[in-house]
């Protein structure tokens, strides 16, 4: 490793560095952005973040269509955590059109949904984090196991990965009940096989070799930047919506939040490994209360909102996803904002964990934050005359305020 | 001259190698549980390469289009020298020195094709190449000087039916034998040592910007390199091979316990690589040690 040189600042360093662009096509990702690497032999001197690759115009979108349809359509905005992106995106409307309560049964399937999904956004994780420093295996055996989660998806809402529940005011789906015995079964199995990654995650060798001490992200620099999810609490932060702020039935079920103390990839990993037995142990809670609760799914909704503004904050498998709407008595919204976790974690805190690291532990420090790049990209400017394509920075909306 | 070309010469290492290929990548699957493709994949790959356009990079420098055939050639070579089922088609006093030469020569080559692609992916996986090479470059020749010195001779023949006739020199040399099976894992840039051609951060290290007829070479210098150091591992430390049924079951248990390496372990960063393999060569010279003494 070249020893560090103090003398010059890190803007000289970078001058003089090798630059290897990572992406926007590259295999470490299947989404596309772009990191700058300014590499020093193997040592990563800066990189730059550059994001913008797939903005799809969502937000805009959302203006054009009514409150039923947008409902499919923030569903769309990720692959993975799509039932938060729906679920969240209703309970704004809903506190938009102040409908106060929704039927226990529709919070608890909405519940059970989200959990699902947790699981299998977190598997899908561990999956990515094996393949990332070359241990396939792990892929495929995580990857396998994430099936029986999408199994029991398919078997409440029909779809594996759009699963379409949520509506205003409630669900628009029972749960089939018969099935509950058999997803109590998947769950004991899923139990024994994170018990079994956990230990993989704690005490493989090669895997603490590429993981302890890697990217380390400082506690101040979290409550800095508001890094948000799994990563601010792998850095000791109690940062958990579903605890702070909680939704649905969160605050009526035993369970705890998981925080380590690490701040390196590993804790990343295990937080997410632990978190998994607190999803499971939800689940299993929500399905034996589930059978209790009357029959009713939903309460009206009006269709049409009288001019209002409403928020919703949840948890996402990647952290706080924030939705915040107005409406202007019609039946579309006049403006929906959405804030994704990946949004907030991926400009921020890349750049700190990657810098003096070296470049073969760069995937898997990416990883470790566990980046949606689908969910990253809200706004993009260009301008039609020339043609020319500008991200809005900080500068940027400092000149906006001081206008 | 049949022994040269056909059997066990050119025909029977390419064919075999790539069959080797074909069964290590269905091993690794069946144990990773999936499917796999099937044993014949690679030589329907390589018909597939040699169909394609080859492609040339306006940066690339003089020899682009040379090293991926001379790497070939040279693995091609070591191969030939090798004792084969009892028969070798190069057989002279002193080929172990062929074959060490031309093995190693043969990674140059690859890597000298990463670093003539003017490409930073290339470039960065030659360099990380050439460094792991320093490495793993200790304990193979120091396992191998060991057998050399202990058996006086440096002809794979003769070390090939001492051990038909009086067994097993890993028994013997355990420590060298160990640190030798690492260096053809390294060698073969198996993972854990597949830093080189790390897909998740260098795309195809320094293959990166081959196609075509420059790919197949490339490819078949693999497959043939991971063949000749296990069938030289057969000859030096594992029992030798009398008959070819003996050469396949003995190089087909030391590609099993390559393909659980492949297949338990994760990719090591190349600092770690680099302590891993000097750490076995020290370990291959106490057997050298004991030899000597």
């Amino acid at each position: 490793m070249p020893e560090k040189r103090p003398d010059k600042t890190r803007e000289e360093r970078k001058k003089a560095c090798y630059h290897v662009p990572i992406g926007p096509q590259h295999p470490m990702y299947v989404e596309s952005e772009n990191i700058m690497v300014h590499l020093d032999g193997e040592t990563i001197v800066d990189v730059d973040v550059n994001i913008g690759y797939m903005h799809r115009g969502i937000e805009e979108l959302m203006q054009r269509r009514n409150y039923i349809q947008n409902i499919f359509l923030a569903e769309r905005i990720c692959g993975i955590c799509s039932g938060i992106h729906s679920m969240t995106y209703t309970q704004c409307v809903e506190n938009m059109a102040g409908i106060g309560e929704i039927p226990e049964r529709a919070k608890l399937i909405r519940m059970i949904i989200l959990e699902l999904e947790r699981l299998h956004s977190h598997l899908l994780f561990f999956g990515v984090a094996g393949y990332e420093i070359g241990l396939d295996t792990l892929f495929m055996y995580t990857w396998r196991d994430r099936e029986h989660v999408l199994d029991m998806l398919e078997m409440i809402s029909g779809n594996r990965i759009n699963y379409a529940m949520p509506t205003p005011g409630g669900v628009r789906r029972n749960l089939p009940e018969e099935k509950i015995p058999e997803m109590l079964k998947k769950l004991d199995y899923l139990e024994k096989q994170c018990r079994y990654y956990a230990k993989v995650f704690q005490h493989d060798k090669l895997f603490s070799e590429r993981s302890v001490g890697l990217g380390i992200l400082k506690r101040d620099d979290v409550q800095r930047f508001h890094i948000v999810g799994p990563v601010a609490r792998a850095s000791g932060v109690r940062d958990d919506v579903r605890k702070n702020i909680p939704y649905l039935v969160y605050d009526e079920l035993d369970w705890s939040m998981i925080t380590q103390t690490g701040k390196d990839v590993r804790a990343r990993v295990m937080v997410k490994a632990l978190e998994m037995f607190q999803s499971i142990s939800i689940l299993r809670q929500c399905l034996k209360r589930i059978v209790k609760t009357p029959k009713e799914l939903k309460v009206r909704f009006p269709l049409v909102i009288p001019p209002s503004e409403g928020i919703a904050v949840m948890e996402a498998p990647r952290g706080e996803l924030v939705y915040h709407g107005r409406s202007n008595g019609t039946d579309r919204p006049e403006r929906m904002r959405i804030r994704t976790p990946s949004f907030v974690n991926i400009p921020y805190s890349l750049p700190l964990m990657l810098r003096d690291q070296q470049l073969a532990d760069l995937p898997i420090i990416v990883a470790s934050i566990d980046p949606c790049f689908s969910c990253c990209d809200r706004v993009t400017l260009l301008d039609t005359r020339t043609g020319e394509k500008k991200k809005v920075d900080e500068t940027f909306l400092r000149r906006l305020r001081d206008v | 001259m049949f022994e040269i070309l056909v059997y066990p010469g050119v025909a029977f290492i390419i064919i075999a190698s790539m069959l080797y290929s074909g069964i290590l990548r269905k091993l690794a699957a069946r144990m990773q549980n999936r499917k796999g493709p099937p044993v014949w994949q690679p030589f329907w790959d390589f018909i597939k390469l040699l169909s394609k356009d080859t492609i040339q990079p306006e940066q690339a420098r003089p020899g682009y289009n040379v090293w991926p055939t001379l790497g070939f050639v040279s693995v091609l070579v070591a191969a030939l020298a090798i004792p084969i089922g009892g028969m070798a088609a190069l057989s002279i006093p002193g080929d172990l020195i062929i074959v060490v030469y031309f093995l190693s020569f043969g990674s140059m080559c690859l890597y000298m094709a990463g670093l003539s692609s003017a490409n930073p992916f290339g470039v960065i996986g030659a360099m990380r190449g050439i460094t792991q090479m320093v490495g793993y470059e200790f304990p193979f020749l120091a396992s191998l000087i060991t057998v050399a010195v202990a058996r006086g001779t440096l002809s794979l023949w003769n070390i090939n039916f001492f051990q038909v006739n009086y067994g097993f020199l890993a028994f013997l040399y355990p420590f060298a034998f160990i640190a030798f099976f690492i260096a053809i894992v390294a060698k073969a840039e198996i993972p854990p040592f597949h830093t080189p051609t790390a897909h998740q951060e260098i795309v195809s290290g320094y293959y990166t910007e081959y196609s075509g007829t420059n790919l197949a070479m490339i490819e078949l210098t693999h497959y043939i390199k991971l063949f000749a150091l296990l069938a030289l591992g057969v000859a030096v430390f594992f029992g030798g091979s009398a008959t070819i049924w003996g050469f396949l079951a003995k190089t087909l248990v030391l590609l099993f316990v390559v393909v659980v390496f492949r297949v338990v372990l994760a990719r090591l960063r190349i600092d770690q690589a680099f302590r891993l393999t000097w750490f076995f060569g020290i370990v291959a010279l106490v057997d050298l040690v004991r030899v000597l003494l």
